[in-house]
């Protein structure tokens, strides 16, 4: 059995074992249509409220938001505490800009290039040599090692954990770009347009990035345990 | 590249749902006649659903009522900004049009009604003149100093 066959099969394991997969947006995305666009009137809904003031509409937002925004802060600057700052920035940035956000961009992806720019600064004025290298310091705890705990009552449970550390690992051994190209297309599952858009980039840029992400994770996993028994 | 490699190397878009329906058919049609490119596809399908499925991490609550908190108070304070701008924008058409309307009466008062008809400047035009510019000037500086020091005391907060 293959690496990935392992891989794929304790991922499948984590999801079903503790159900922490709290991604809304996919279930309402893939699963029932109806929800879907019942999710979509709502977020518009409560987008033009927020433009109006409305305090409601902000805290309802950031209940919607909160945990794809840390997750994707998290990705790019990999430090919890750094996120988590990021996090409170960009709030205070939506309230003081959502006047100008023009109501037929697709929110999400304002409010991720916000996100995105704040980061950017961030890493700039802190670790300018981050935005473009890989991560060199690979010891201690992984931001996936570092993930609330959950009990998981067999052995089975831990040990796809521990692969699933592994890949969240890996995933931050990439550079930003890679690391930001996956997060935004597997995790907040966001369309190549999208992604282009909090990108600022053409799609056939962000399609090259992707593939390359790719393939750079798949090497590296490789790389860093072969021939590995995951089971 | 043989059509074979550039098979492969559609095959992670393939994984990552990005290719064009054109594509995706391309890709499918060469699928059938090859078992390496599908098996490679496999794994590539499954590293796509490892990263879908990693654990979502979350801010701790604290985080999140603090920033609720402050993107609140910033949202009332912008708010409340654009009410200011919005009156004293008000108040400046205003006093700019009580300000127009009052040359005419001036004029009606110290020359009577024919003293409207005669064009030129007099003595008290020109110190009526002085005494709006003044005015404006003292008003202008007075809302420059109470902006200067309003920014100093939100960056000290």
């Amino acid at each position: 059995m293959s690496l990935f066959r392992v891989l794929a099969r304790s991922m499948d394991m984590i999801s079903g074992i503790a159900g922490f997969r709290l991604n809304m947006h996919s279930i309402s995305g893939l699963g029932d249509p109806a929800a879907y666009w019942e999710g979509q009137v709502a977020l518009e809904s409560d987008v033009a409220q927020l433009r109006g003031g409305d305090l409601d509409a902000l805290s309802a937002l950031l209940t919607r938001y909160q945990n794809r925004l840390y997750r994707y802060l998290l990705r790019l600057v990999r430090e919890p505490a750094e996120a988590e700052d990021l996090f409170q920035q960009t709030w205070l940035r939506v309230a003081e800009k959502i006047r100008q956000y023009d109501p037929r961009r697709n929110f999400e992806a304002w409010l991720f290039t916000l996100a995105r720019n704040l980061a950017i600064d961030h890493l700039r004025r802190i670790r300018p040599e981050s935005l473009d290298q890989p991560a060199a310091d690979t010891e201690g705890e992984s931001a996936a090692a570092r993930l609330p705990s959950h009990e998981r009552p067999a052995i089975e449970g831990i040990l796809a954990r521990e692969r699933a550390g592994r890949l969240g690992a890996a995933l931050e051994m990439l550079p930003m770009v890679q690391r930001e190209v996956l997060t935004l297309r597997f995790e907040e599952e966001m369309k190549l347009e999208e992604i282009a858009e909090v990108l600022d980039a053409p799609l056939s840029t962000v399609k090259t990035r992707l593939r390359r992400a790719l393939e750079r994770l798949r090497e590296m996993l490789e790389t860093q345990y072969p021939g590995e028994n995951w089971q | 590249m043989n059509d074979h490699e550039k098979i492969r190397e559609l095959l992670t878009l393939l994984a990552a749902g990005v290719l064009e329906p054109h594509e995706e058919k391309q890709v499918m049609d060469h699928l059938r006649s090859c078992e390496s490119c599908s098996a490679e596809l496999e794994d590539w399908k499954l590293l796509a659903g490892g990263l879908r499925r990693l654990p979502t991490p979350q801010p701790r609550s604290l985080v999140v009522e603090r920033a609720r908190a402050q993107a609140q108070i910033r949202l009332n304070e912008e708010f409340e900004h654009r009410w200011n701008r919005g009156v004293i924008v008000g108040l400046i058409v205003f006093a700019w049009v009580l300000t127009l309307l009052s040359w005419p009466l001036v004029r009606l008062l110290t020359g009577g009604l024919l003293g409207m008809l005669v064009p030129g400047f007099s003595h008290e035009w020109i110190v009526f003149g002085a005494f709006t510019t003044s005015v404006w000037l003292a008003g202008g500086a007075a809302a420059v100093l109470l902006s200067m020091q309003h920014r100093r005391e939100r960056r000290l907060a």
